[in-house]
């Protein structure tokens, strides 16, 4: 059974590649970036052997070793990763559960995370080579830490889909990650900030004493307290380790069991009364776009992490400025316009986003005109407030209200701007986008240097066309308090005149391309 | 509303003479019969004429010159096996796939002349391809209502037919998405055929609907057609073309081996026979006897 699986494994691997050259590109990246982070987590760990402070060592693996464990076991749960190897897909097999359960465990050791793991796991046991003992610790503890963390993977990706397995739950989760991994970016960046060489080494040496007896870290300090003579506790740690693991195991074996008999849950329906948005606006072809754009930015969770993500930019941003020593006066001004930078590009690739449910569009003959402006309503809904409210409140905090003009101005130009470019490409160059009902973390299966060189200038081009308007604002604070007008002139009239060029082009395309843009969806 | 089928086809005889050498082989000339369209009216203008139709997908050709001619008021079917080029015929003549050679009119307007225009007259049902899932029932219609252009009283009053018509009134308030794959098909239906179009092309319109359903959805459709309208569909139950279809055409690899009338197509076999026998014949299973000696 074990063989089967592993050449399933390797066959589905191997299929991987036939797909298209971009996928093969795509695998390659992602193998090399393994690789690269095992290169050097096995020389740190490597070099740590000829380092003496056998006590700093034993703390920073476990803590960090630690964070790895639970990694392992939380990355499925927040990424919602799609299981070629879901137990449910062998239900009809009649495989005993026992050696199912083993041959999806060990056809899970194929795969990047599991080559980077278990090639620093073999570099911890150069680093505690201090004795014979130690090294045969450090070897049984390595074996029951690859063990756990692919077993942490197992469990709780089969949690995920037994637990998450309506639609709506599921895209909750992938949205709710999201949030979470940016919400980690600033306090990684907190961290980095904190004086380590004050109280760095008592913080972990502190940690470490916990985590030590956790199931996550005890295999991580076997070795270290081998090391440093106390071999009791290195004993009995390395039974929690092997309880651990052994404890995993069983639940794999019962979830596995659990899961062949148990289908794939039916969604409970929701009721939703009326037509809800579709009577707010007007009775017209624009009108019902515009409604089903605004539905599907309710519903979609792909809408969501764009929202997300345009809150959360300018924070990402304002810390490290902050921590440079730029002024905290001038970066209230920073905000608004980012934030308008990146709700105009939300939209670039808006067609793609519908994927094959396009057709409909085609097949009616809808007017490119009111396809476009159906699809700006929902951005417009957010980014009039965003700009006015804004605007006003960066002003407020900057202390002065002399530059109220230009800030709309700049941002004015740079959301309309952007529209303009999202109108056109999202009709002209649309781009294989993640499908609908799918994690907002998978990938599309094609992604081709059009697709970057598209994001690339719909994003930039806004900026530069929006660069006078900005120039306008410096000047106007460092130089010249006239220079405010001209740049809410200019970013108004550059803003309405590239949106309407936009929304001409766009539409045109969208009606000439309508058949090319359904084959587009239909390879993407 | 009975729930069952009228099993109106004499069945194929199972077991042909297992004596059968080796399979048929393919013979793609094989008769055409496209006699002149003989109906209830056979002076009905054509509505739907597809000509010299060519798509090809990279080295791969999946329609080599396809012609059709569906006359007004006619129920059409189109039969083939898997991959012969049914959708992507279909696909062209709804306007969502260019052809890379020939035309098709529709009510003698070029659909990829003048799209706008010949798409009014069409109703799509395609195969396959997603519906805007994130809005419900409700929504679906009246969206699709809308964007034919149909007023906001028009559209509603519509809706509520369609919705009873098809038995979704329970399932209008909830998301497309959340619907069964029979459901789907309906409501895209539906869709279809809310700006009363003159032309319905349907793309596997029974697949995956439940029995009862069908009869009730073949029976709007009989209406409709015998109101002036055309349907033009795809199968692959060769049972339920013979029983709904009046004319029929058979696409085997690209090209329509034999088209006309259900009874010019059959002549003195059934449909099932004719076109097993057009699609290459039956593969005779051989050296599968381990199958009849179970393993446990």
């Amino acid at each position: 059974m074990v063989a089967q699986l592993l050449r399933l494994k390797v066959r589905l691997l191997g299929n991987a590649f036939r797909r298209s050259p971009w996928q093969i590109v795509g695998v390659l990246v992602g193998l090399a970036y393994g690789l690269a982070i095992a290169a050097v987590l096995v020389t740190v760990l490597v070099g740590a052997r000829f380092v003496d402070d056998v006590t700093l060592i034993r703390d920073a693996c476990t803590v960090g070793g630690a964070l790895v464990v639970l990694g392992f076991f939380v990355m499925p749960l927040l990424v919602g990763i799609d299981d070629t190897m879901d137990p449910r897909n062998f239900a009809l097999f009649g495989v005993p559960t026992r050696s199912l359960a083993g041959g999806l465990l060990v056809s899970s050791f194929l795969g990047v995370p599991a080559i980077v793991l278990g090639l620093a796991l073999l570099a911890t046991v150069i680093t505690w080579s201090r004795g014979i003992p130690e090294t045969l610790l450090a070897l049984i503890a390595a074996g029951a830490l690859f063990v756990t963390c692919m077993l942490a993977t197992r469990v709780s990706t089969s949690l995920a889909s037994l637990l998450l397995s309506t639609r709506r739950s599921r895209e909750f989760t992938g949205a709710a990650g999201v949030l979470v991994l940016i919400i980690c970016a600033p306090i990684g960046v907190l961290l980095l900030n904190v004086e380590w060489s004050r109280y760095g080494l008592d913080l972990v040496g502190g940690l470490a004493a916990i985590l030590g007896w956790t199931p996550m870290g005890a295999a991580w300090a076997v070795p270290g307290d081998a090391a440093t003579g106390e071999w009791a506790t290195a004993l009995l740690k390395l039974l929690v380790a092997l309880a651990t693991a052994g404890l995993l195991w069983l639940a794999w074996v019962a979830l596995v069991a659990r899961m062949l008999v148990t289908p794939g849950r039916e969604a409970a329906a929701r009721q939703y009364g009326g037509l809800s948005w579709f009577d707010r606006l007007p009775h017209t072809p624009a009108g019902a776009i515009a409604a089903r754009s605004i539905t599907s930015w309710g519903r979609d969770s792909r809408y969501w992490v764009s929202l997300i993500m345009i809150p959360v930019v300018p924070v990402l941003v304002y810390i490290p400025l902050t921590i440079a020593g730029v002024p905290e006066h001038y970066l209230t001004l920073l905000p608004v316009p980012l934030m308008c930078l990146f709700l105009g590009w939300t939209i670039h690739n808006d067609v793609a986003y519908d994927s094959t449910a396009i057709w409909l569009h085609v097949a009616s003959g809808t007017r490119g005109v009111a396809d476009r402006i159906g699809r700006l309503v929902p951005t417009l809904v957010v980014g009039i407030p965003l700009i006015g409210l804004g605007s006003a409140l960066s002003v407020f905090f900057y202390g002065d209200w002399g530059p109220l003009p230009a800030m709309l101005g700049v941002s004015t130009s740079i959301f309309l701007t952007g529209l303009g470019f999202s109108s056109y490409t999202s009709a002209r160059f649309p781009y294989p986008a993640t499908k609908p009902g799918d994690s907002p973390f998978a990938q599309p299966q094609a992604s081709d240097t059009a697709s970057a060189i598209v994001q690339s200038l719909t994003f930039t081009g806004a900026i530069v066309l929006s660069s006078p308007a900005l120039l306008g604002l410096l000047l106007g604070i460092f130089v010249d308090p006239y220079w405010f007008m001209p740049a809410l002139y200019y970013g108004v009239a550059m803003g309405l005149f590239v949106l309407v060029v936009g929304v001409w082009r766009g539409a045109r395309a969208f009606e000439r391309r309508g058949p090319e843009i359904l084959a587009s969806a239909l390879r993407a | 509303m009975t729930a069952v089928l009228p099993t109106a086809l004499p069945s194929v005889t199972p077991d042909r003479p297992a004596a059968a050498p080796r399979p048929k082989k393919r013979k793609p000339v094989a008769v055409i019969e496209r006699a002149t369209v003989e109906l209830a009216d056979p002076l009905a203008p054509v509505v739907v004429r597809a000509s010299g139709l060519v798509k090809r997908f990279g080295p791969t050709t999946a329609v080599s010159g396809v012609d059709l001619e569906v006359r007004a008021g006619s129920f059409y079917g189109i039969v083939g096996p898997n991959g012969a080029g049914k959708t992507t015929t279909l696909s062209m003549i709804t306007g969502l796939l260019r052809p890379n050679a020939g035309s098709i009119h529709v009510h003698g307007i070029d659909v990829w002349a003048k799209p706008v225009q010949a798409k009014r007259l069409i109703g799509v049902l395609p195969d396959r391809l997603r519906l805007f899932d994130r809005l419900t029932g409700a929504q679906l219609l009246y969206y699709s209502g809308t964007l034919r252009g149909l007023d906001n009283r028009a559209v509603r009053e519509r809706s509520a037919d369609l919705a009873a018509a098809f038995g979704l009134e329970d399932a209008l308030n909830r998301l497309v998405a959340d619907y069964s794959a029979g459901m789907t098909k309906k409501i895209a239906l539906a869709c279809a055929m809310i700006h009363s179009p003159r032309v319905l092309v349907l793309d596997e319109p029974f697949e995956s609907v439940d029995p009862v359903s069908a009869v009730n959805v073949t029976e709007i459709l009989q209406k409709y057609v015998a109101s002036g309208g055309t349907v033009l569909l795809s199968s692959h139950g060769m049972d339920l073309i013979q029983r709904v279809c009046d004319h029929v055409a058979i696409i085997v690899q690209g090209t329509v081996l034999a088209s006309g009338t259900i009874a010019e197509v059959r002549g003195s076999a059934t449909l099932e026979e004719r076109f097993i026998e057009l699609a290459g014949g039956r593969k005779v299973a051989e050296g599968m006897e381990w199958l009849h000696s179970f393993s446990d």
